[in-house]
Formats: C-alpha cells, sequence, structure tokens
C-alpha cells in the first residue's frame, strides 16, 4: 500500500515530466530524458558546484590539521540547513494540506501508511537538496584523505543519519505550523512571518559563511577543542564521517528512534490536524461595494490568491522583499562596490554599473508569480473560461500582478543603483530603464510559459508552485539571462559603452515583451480557451 | 435562445457527441438526460464555450459561441456539476468579483445579493471563506452567482446534487420564476421524478446521440420519463 501511494505522489511531483498537458498525452522518451537532464543540470551542476568547490575550500586545511571531524560538522551542518531550508516550506503543505486527504482517509488504508507516504516524498524532496551538500562532501573526503571501507561505510552512514536529520526537522516545524495555523485568523501572514524570520536567519548565516569558515579554519584547534569540551554530541556527529563506528551507531540508533517517535506523534495527531482547521467564524456585514472593472476584478482576485497562500508568497515573492533591501544597501555601499568592480575591469567602463544590474536582476528573477498562476487555476478554470471576459483579459491581468509586484521595487533599486552609480546621466537613465524592461518582459514570459506548461490537476498546491517546469525555467532562466548580460558587456559589450549596451538589452527586451503580449492576445486566449 | 446544430465533439477516436442538434426557446426549461458517459456535460461545456468542439454551430440569442464568445457568455450563467469555486475568498468577495466581470451596478448588485442569500439562507456565511463551505452551500452560491447578473440563457450540469431539500424546491420556483419571466434554462439531470414534473421539453442523450427530443408529452407520451428512459437504454 505504501508503495501504490508513494508511487501516486511522486506521479503528481514529476507529472510534468512525463505527460504533455497541453497536448493531452505522454511525452516522447527524448523530451522526458531532456527534462531530466536539465533538471539533473540544475541541481548537479549548479548547486552541487558550489558546495564542492567549499568542500575542497574546506578538506585540505581541516584533515591536515587532524580536525576531519570538524570538517564533516560543519558540511553537515550546511546540508541540514539546506535540507531543512528547501522543504520545510513543503512539509505543511503536503502533510496537511493535500487535497486528497480526504479521500485518502476515507479509503481502508491506516492513518501510519498515509503519513508514511507523506513522509516518503518530504524525505526525497530534502535529500534531493541535502544531497548536494552530502555528496559532493564524502567524494571530496574521499579522494583528498583515501576511501577506506570504515571511511566507505560511516560516510554513508552519515548521509542517511543527516538526511533522516533534516526529515525530523521538516516535520517538527511543519507540525509546529499546522498546530498553529489551527488556532489562527490569519494563517498566511503569520506562516508568511514566521518564515521570513526563518530565511532572514538563514541568509544572515549564508553571508556570514564565508568569513566564519575561513575564521574556523584558521582557528580551527580553539574551536576544535571548544565544541568538543562543550558538545560533545557534535563532536561525535562530526566523527561518523570519519570511520568511527561507536560514533555512527550511537547516531544511527538516536536518529532511528527519533524518527520513529516523530512517526508516531504525526500518525497520531494527523487526523485531527488534517480535519480540524477551520477558523473561527467572521460575521458578516454588508459593505457598501466598491465596483471595479473586469480588469480589475480580475488582478484583484490574482492578487486573492497570491495573498491566500504562504507556499506562493515564499516561493515565488521572496524578491519583493529582497529587491528593496538590495536598493538600500546598493545607496549605502554601492559607491565602494562600484569602485571595486571598476578597479577589477580597468579597462571596462562603467562595468560596475552593468554588473550591479545583473545582481538586481537576479533578484528579480526571484519574482515569478505568473509562471504558476494559469496551474493554479486548476480546477476552478472553468470560472475564467465561462465568464464574458478574453482570455488575453484574464493573462494579462496575471501579468499584471507580477508587474506590480516586481515593478515597484525595481523601480525603487534601479533609482538607488543609478544614484550611487557614478556613472553619466544616461547610464543612469539606462539603468532605470533596462530594469522596468527586464521587469515588465519577466511578468510577459512568466504568463507564457506558465500557458505552455500548465499542471492543472494538481492535490497539493506545491506542484505548480515549486516543482512545476514554468517556474524553474521562469527563475534559472532569468539568472542564465541576467549573468548574460554582464558577462556579454565583460566580454564584448564594453566597446559600446555601459549607457549603448543597457539601451540594446532594453530595446530587445521591449521587442520581446511586445511579441509576448501580442501572443498572449492572440495566440495564448485561444490556448487559454482550449485548456 | 439556445440553438445547437450538428453539434459533434470527439476526443481522439471517441465521439462524445455526435451531430447533435436542439432548439431552446425563451421561457423553456429544458432537461438534458442520459447515462452517465452519454455526453451531456460534454454537451453543456461545448455550449458555454468553454470545450471547443469539431463540428456544427451553436448560437447564444443569435450570436456564435465560436465566433464571439465573450457576447454568448454575458447572455449566460453556467453552473458545473463540481462547483470548484475560488477557495481563497469569501462568499460575498466571489459574488463581487463575478458582480464586477458583468458590471453590475453597486446598488443592483447589493440588492440582488441580499436577496437570494437570504432566500438561500447563506447570508450569515458571506463573509467566510468558501474553504470553509459544504458542497451544498458552494453550490448554493453558485446558485447566486449565476442568477445574480440576470442573465437570459442559464445552463446548469446536474444542479439539484448536493442541495438540501428546502434549497432545491427554491431553486426549481427560481427556475420557473425566470422563465416566466423570458428567460430559458438547459440543465441535465439523473433525477427523472424532477425533470418530468420541471420540464418544458426534455432531450434524452444515449452514448453522444441524441435519442428522443420534444415536449414532455411527446416524448414520454402515457408512460412515465422513467419507463421511457430505461426503454430507450434498453434498446
Amino acid at each position: 500500500m505504501l508503495k501504490v501511494l508513494v508511487k501516486k505522489q511522486l506521479g503528481e511531483v514529476f507529472r510534468s515530466y512525463f505527460y504533455d498537458a497541453k497536448k493531452n498525452r505522454m511525452r516522447s522518451k527524448l523530451s522526458i530524458a531532456a527534462w531530466f537532464v536539465f533538471f539533473f543540470l540544475i541541481m548537479v551542476v549548479f548547486l552541487g558546484g558550489v558546495f564542492l568547490a567549499l568542500a575542497f575550500t574546506m578538506c585540505g586545511g581541516l584533515t591536515e590539521a587532524g580536525m576531519d571531524w570538524l570538517y564533516f560538522l560543519l558540511m553537515g551542518v550546511i546540508a541540514v540547513l539546506l535540507g531543512a531550508f528547501g522543504s520545510v516550506f513543503n512539509t505543511f503543505s503536503s502533510l496537511y494540506l493535500a487535497k486528497d486527504n480526504d479521500q485518502l482517509l476515507s479509503l481502508p488504508i491506516p492513518v501510519r501508511t498515509i503519513v508514511a507516504a507523506r513522509l516518503v516524498n518530504v524525505y526525497l524532496m530534502s535529500t534531493m537538496y541535502s544531497s548536494t551538500v552530502l555528496i559532493p562532501m564524502l567524494i571530496v573526503y574521499w579522494v583528498t584523505v583515501g576511501a577506506t571501507a570504515a571511511r566507505v561505510i560511516c560516510g554513508l552512514l552519515l548521509y542517511l543519519i543527516v538526511t533522516f536529520i533534516v526529515l525530523l526537522l521538516s516535520c517538527l516545524l511543519g507540525w509546529v505550523v499546522a498546530k498553529i495555523s489551527v488556532k489562527l485568523k490569519n494563517k498566511s501572514m503569520i506562516t508568511v512571518l514566521i518564515s521570513l524570520a526563518f530565511i532572514g536567519g538563514y541568509y544572515f548565516f549564508y553571508f556570514k559563511a564565508n568569513e566564519f569558515i575561513t575564521d574556523i579554519i584558521t582557528r580551527a584547534d580553539t574551536y576544535g577543542a571548544r565544541i568538543r569540551g562543550a558538545a560533545y554530541g557534535l563532536y561525535l556527529f562530526g566523527r561518523i564521517g570519519t570511520g568511527d563506528w561507536l560514533a555512527a551507531a550511537v547516531f544511527a540508533a538516536a536518529t532511528a528512534l527519533l524518527t520513529a517517535l516523530i512517526w508516531r506523534l504525526l500518525s497520531r495527531s494527523f487526523l485531527s490536524v488534517a480535519s480540524g482547521g477551520a477558523a473561527a467564524r467572521v460575521r458578516y456585514v454588508e459593505k457598501p461595494v466598491r465596483v471595479k472593472s473586469p480588469f480589475g476584478a480580475l488582478l484583484h482576485k490574482e492578487l486573492g490568491r497570491f495573498a491566500s497562500s504562504p507556499n506562493y508568497i515564499l516561493n515565488c515573492g521572496l524578491g519583493i522583499l529582497l529587491i528593496p533591501i538590495c536598493g538600500v544597501l546598493i545607496l549605502l555601499k554601492g559607491q565602494e562596490v562600484a569602485e571595486t568592480f571598476n578597479a577589477l575591469l580597468a579597462g571596462r567602463p562603467d562595468c560596475s554599473a552593468v554588473i550591479l544590474c545583473t545582481g538586481l536582476f537576479m533578484l528579480s528573477a526571484m519574482i515569478d508569480t505568473a509562471a504558476p498562476s494559469v496551474s493554479l487555476e486548476g480546477k476552478s478554470l472553468w470560472i475564467p473560461q465561462s465568464l464574458p471576459v478574453n482570455g488575453g483579459l484574464v493573462l494579462r491581468a496575471k501579468a499584471a500582478l507580477q508587474l506590480l509586484l516586481s515593478g515597484v521595487p525595481m523601480l525603487f533599486a534601479s533609482v538607488c543603483m543609478a544614484a550611487a552609480a557614478g556613472s553619466s546621466l544616461p547610464v543612469k537613465l539606462m539603468i532605470v530603464a533596462a530594469s522596468v524592461s527586464y521587469t515588465a518582459f519577466s511578468a510577459l514570459f512568466g504568463t507564457f510559459i506558465g500557458l505552455k506548461m500548465p499542471i492543472l490537476h494538481w492535490t497539493s498546491e506545491m506542484a505548480p508552485i515549486k516543482q512545476s517546469g514554468a517556474v524553474i525555467i521562469c527563475l534559472f532562466g532569468g539568472w542564465v539571462v541576467s549573468m548574460l548580460l554582464g558577462a556579454l558587456y565583460v566580454l564584448f559589450g564594453y566597446r559600446l559603452g555601459a549607457a549603448a549596451y543597457l539601451l540594446l538589452w532594453t530595446l530587445a527586451f521591449d521587442a520581446a515583451s511586445l511579441l509576448l503580449l501580442r501572443w498572449l492576445n492572440t495566440k495564448g486566449e485561444k490556448a487559454f480557451a482550449e485548456l | 435562445m439556445l440553438n445547437i446544430e450538428h453539434l459533434t465533439k470527439r476526443y481522439g477516436e471517441k465521439i462524445a457527441v455526435d451531430d447533435l442538434s436542439l432548439h431552446i426557446y425563451p421561457g423553456e426549461i429544458y432537461g438534458f438526460i442520459g447515462h452517465n458517459g452519454a455526453g451531456k456535460t460534454t454537451t453543456l461545456k461545448c455550449v458555454v464555450g468553454i470545450l471547443s468542439f469539431d463540428e456544427g454551430v451553436v448560437t447564444v440569442n443569435g450570436k456564435n459561441i465560436r465566433e464571439d464568445p465573450v457576447a454568448c457568455k454575458r447572455d449566460l450563467a453556467y453552473i458545473p456539476d463540481n462547483p470548484d469555486l475560488y477557495d481563497f475568498m469569501s462568499g460575498i468577495k466571489y459574488l463581487n468579483f463575478i458582480g464586477d466581470v458583468f458590471g453590475i451596478p453597486a446598488d443592483v448588485r447589493q440588492e440582488r445579493i441580499r436577496r437570494y442569500a437570504d432566500t438561500f439562507e447563506l447570508t450569515g456565511d458571506l463573509a467566510q471563506p468558501i474553504s470553509a463551505y459544504s458542497h451544498g452551500m458552494k453550490q448554493k452560491l453558485a446558485v447566486i452567482a449565476a442568477w445574480i447578473h440576470d442573465p437570459k440563457l442559464i445552463i446548469m450540469d446536474e444542479p439539484f446534487v448536493g442541495l438540501d431539500p428546502r434549497a432545491a424546491h427554491l431553486l426549481k420556483e427560481m427556475m420557473r420564476e425566470h422563465c416566466d419571466a423570458g428567460g430559458a434554462i438547459f440543465f441535465s439531470t439523473h433525477v427523472l421524478e424532477v425533470a418530468e414534473k420541471l420540464c418544458d421539453k426534455v432531450a434524452i442523450i444515449k452514448q453522444g446521440r441524441l435519442v428522443k427530443a420534444g415536449t414532455m408529452e411527446e416524448v414520454k407520451g402515457d408512460d412515465s420519463l422513467e419507463e421511457v428512459f430505461l426503454e430507450l437504454e434498453a434498446e
């Protein structure tokens, strides 16, 4: 039974890789392979590459100093943080908000089996993230120090232990969010605030990580002695990877025990939490109506959808917060950063302006509300399809929400950047113009790709929000475009000068936006009607 | 009001609706019956313009659903068999959303919401999120949303499923009033007793083909609708 449930869930997660919803048929083997290669490249090459470099940086120094355990401890903590960060947001919704909970609970399936199946899903998702740290960690260690049987077996045990610790953390946090949300009125806002605090802490650690790691490597003896004295458990944890059988056995037993306890806790409380979400009754009081235009109504509806879902806000709207922060940071430190870039790339005038634009565009790519918005219509798709509005208008409202959410922060940050750039007036103007044009392009492209790759049959909204091809393409595609902007300038574009170079990009974004808008109003409208 | 001429809809090799023609005039309540998978829902979705079709012509109030879908949709309201509404909205927000899309003035809208919500005893729940509604409450909200813009034609797919006896009775009364005022209703149902008592005309569909259509007397004669239906099914 567990196998059937897990297969069903995984089938949903990877449905868009196997099934072309638009053509209503299975994808070709070539297409499926291409999707998996794309996914593999993102996870292994992009994320894995970053942590491979980090592992190389730390491993040599720490193992030479005889502090192998500290290497495993640090990498293990990073894996736990990354895995928990990657999966904590979907644990709550995967466990308790799945649309098929009622159906499964009505079937003769033990609750513990349903919970176990959900947990397998959470485990696989979190393991996917933490593996990008753990696999480089083990390979680099075995290559540097040598792979004895004890190191390999204990290393693999450490891999399992860390992935289960991530699962335990995700489940505990998911359970806490669920218990809190049952009692609260403004669930979305509270969940978002808690999550933002978590993200804030995560990014604080992330930005301090380099300094922290350098400090630990240079003062490894001191820190090592302190950790060993004050937190012997952490020392033991680090020892597992070095091939310490006793440490491996102690931690494996403790993790197994904790996993069993958490599973029992979740199984026992699952029914009451999953079915006990009724909020306090709100009394209806008639108020004067504010009449809106059809477009206004559709836009308002999109905003309501966005604001109602913490998952949607956190996964597709994080940039709304990060971009203004970036703007303020640029105002404070921009001149310093610009001078550094200009000094590093002395032969490329105004390169700092273009490189800062690259950074800003990358943050803007983190606002991708349009990409999953067609999929999020789900079973309610009949409503916009049966209303007297053009499909083009519905699609434009989806793009407009993203434009609204990203446009204002981008305008603010680009003005801050222009003020701090120390460039000529035409360059300053082009920084703002390019940012605005990119924002518009990004919103229209998100709507386009969302319509091209819809997932309308989902049981958890995480499928379209986090796991859909459309969102992945928008996020990583946005980063690739942003990086191209900076790289091409450093390679060739500087010959044109920053103002002309940014003007070219602005015109390219505007032309692409016009084409996309035209497509949405013509072919897109037809495609939406035929979903 | 609604003309369906030679409507054909295929799903790959399978013909879901085969050369179906029907004419519904103002003032008529037209019932649409058939076994599961006969093609009722597909026909209704094609008529409403949320499903494309392969052949035929559908006109609503003289306007072609393919050529001018927005104008057609302005004249009609649709209630699907399973009212999946926007769960993230409250009942009142959903009704106001529909009101905005149809351009209903504020005062008219408020009066109609008050009237229909009171009728279905839903007023007290209008501020609740739709996610907290039962199936029946969602069905009532879908009915109010359909009536709120005073459409000429109302298309309903199994509208009585999930409604309590009182709400079902009220809906039947509203259907009659709507048609007495010059509107038309085309709805599918499995409840043959309701169709027999409520409908002016009825059409029976079997495996995508229309097997019998006309006034209730023409279709059933001296027998009950159930007997006629079962007889046709057995053929």
